[in-house]
């Protein structure tokens, strides 16, 4: 195996990295608020992935405008999910239950897409789709690099937001007390219908970073959430640091073993890596002590 | 009722914080609170003891807001403010201070402090609610960027208590301040909550360890079954020997011993 070729594999998994870390950041900020397992956030990503197609294949413009649309319409979408679906579930329940009803969301939005956009597979022509470059011997492709430039500076974004803001502040709190967020006049019901907004937000930005690269379909969600619940799991439930260190080494581990193993026997890592810290280590390697309260 | 037996020194007192015939309990489940009433004077520590299930934490609940009373009435100098939710009890100058830890474990000492005044937005105001409570509380302005959860159980209370007065409370609201801390902690923790009132702050707190608290207080109130069974100065209810063998846990002490120790 030659040195460009791992250097190679690095770069694609540093850049798969990226968007995994979105990705997973958001599903462990629903986690982390609401003890919400979301099945349906991968759907969401198809779903905004379709829309960035569609966007581009109407109007013509780059896939990146649709998030001028997508991003507010998928936080309104979770502000309204967490409100009228998810606080109504029974809260000794709620974790379990919130599988089942975000399960059954996922697939809603499967049949959905399947029935306006049929099980065709679409993916968007752009002008710069081919090109490459190169650096020390590895080709980076320019989609990937947007991508991960869009998952990079999303995730400071999120980042700033949980620590600078005062609603950061506020859903942070909730997140590690909630009964003392609300003795410090914090309203952790809207706090956490924003926290959802706010995940399903990066489901947004994280599926227009997929479409620029990669052929869709409805059910291509299944492919993600695995991965991503093994990250979260990896990296702590509610951590979101956690989750990006995670998904970064995952996403390297990953994209080193498809050379050896091949692209679908790489995919197992997230597995190994998932069935590893349950047994070892179940709160997570990266974040926090929320897990045992799992 | 505490100050009834209470002999005001001028006349009619005025109170910060009264619960008037109070009823509450949870869910559908029985009541806790049967009719119970507490008046908390400016510049006093009130203290409630009584038995396990006797209502004492529920009391604290009703008065921030975290349970709406089904009877009864909450008045915070004079007003009625009986079915607020915690954020207008806040408003209103009630601070809860929860049992056992309840700081925001990753994050730092100075974010929890600010997060007690979440709810304000005078800049100016804050600055001087945090040299306040620095004051009052050296280990917060020592320790202001280290992550709270990484403190000794002592100073994670203290943190508690300055976040719960950087919006200049009338009341503190104090569930259990000892529990869980060792023989020193709980000392400082009592010589705070002494400080607390001498800085102009009424305090109602619970206490399961009721001797020391009681030592620590002005008024006691001895709850059973969900009532006020007998209140009064708290050196009184120290000194009655039926009391401290039905309630504290034996004899009331003959010499200054267990004072001298907390000192």
């Amino acid at each position: 195996m030659s040195g460009s070729l791992i250097l190679q594999s690095v770069v694609l998994g540093v850049l798969l990295g990226g968007l995994y870390a979105l990705l997973a950041a958001g599903l462990t900020l629903y986690f982390g608020v609401m003890r919400v397992v979301m099945i349906a956030h991968s759907a969401f990503l198809i779903l905004a992935a379709y829309l960035a197609w569609y966007f581009t294949s109407q109007t013509g413009l780059d896939p990146l405008f649709s998030l001028i649309i997508t991003v507010p319409l998928f936080f309104v979408a979770g502000v309204v999910m967490q409100r009228l679906l998810i606080s109504r579930l029974r809260p000794a329940t709620l974790t379990m239950m919130s599988v089942l009803l975000t399960f059954s969301i996922a697939l809603v939005i499967e049949g959905m897409l399947g029935f306006i956009f049929s099980g065709t597979q679409r993916r968007i022509q752009l002008p710069y789709s081919g090109t490459s470059f190169e650096v020390f011997g590895a080709n980076i492709a320019v989609v990937k690099l947007i991508a991960f430039v869009l998952a990079a500076a999303s995730l400071l974004a999120l980042y700033l937001i949980m620590k600078r803001t005062r609603f950061g502040q506020a859903l942070r709190a909730t997140i590690q007390h909630p009964e003392a967020a609300r003795l410090v006049g914090v309203n952790t019901d809207r706090v956490a219908g924003y926290g959802f907004g706010l995940g399903l937000a990066t489901a947004a930005v994280g599926g227009t970073a997929l479409a620029l690269d990669s052929t869709i379909y409805p059910s291509l969600h299944w492919h993600w959430i695995g991965p991503l619940m093994a990250i979260i799991v990896v990296g702590g439930l509610g951590s979101i640091p956690g989750a990006a260190i995670a998904a970064m080494v995952l996403g390297i581990g990953q994209a080193l073993l498809q050379l050896p193993l091949g692209t679908t026997w790489a995919q197992t890592i997230f597995y190994v890596a998932l069935f590893a810290t349950l047994m070892l280590r179940p709160q997570g390697f990266f974040g926090g002590r929320l897990a045992q309260r799992f | 009722m505490a100050s009834e037996q209470h002999d005001a020194p001028q006349g009619r007192q005025e109170y910060l914080l009264e619960l008037d015939d109070v009823q509450a309990g949870y869910g559908r489940a029985a009541l806790v609170l049967r009719g119970l009433t507490v008046k908390v004077p400016p510049a006093s520590v009130v203290c409630l003891v009584g038995p396990n299930g006797a209502g004492k934490s529920t009391v604290l609940k009703v008065a921030s807001g975290m349970l709406t009373p089904r009877a009864g009435s909450v008045r915070v100098l004079g007003q009625d403010v009986t079915r607020n939710g915690p954020q207008d009890m806040l408003a209103a100058g009630l601070s809860h201070v929860l049992q056992g830890h309840s700081v925001f474990r990753e994050m730092t000492v100075g974010e929890n402090v600010m997060l007690g005044a979440y709810t304000v937005r005078d800049k100016q105001f804050i600055a001087e609610r945090v040299d306040f409570v620095k004051s009052l509380f050296p280990v917060v302005g020592d320790r202001w960027d280290a992550l709270a959860g990484a403190l000794s159980g002592g100073q994670q209370k203290q943190v508690e208590f300055a976040r719960s007065l950087m919006v200049d409370p009338k009341v503190v609201l104090l569930d259990e301040p000892s529990m869980g801390l060792d023989p020193k902690a709980t000392a400082t923790v009592f010589e705070q909550v002494v400080r607390m009132r001498d800085a102009g702050l009424a305090v109602l707190m619970v206490e399961q360890n009721a001797r020391r608290a009681l030592e620590t207080a002005d008024l006691g109130c001895v709850l059973d079954l969900g009532r006020v069974h007998i209140s009064g100065p708290a050196q009184e209810l120290l000194a009655d020997p039926q009391l401290a063998e039905l309630y504290l846990g034996g004899r009331p002490h003959t010499d200054d011993s267990a004072k001298a120790t907390h000192v």
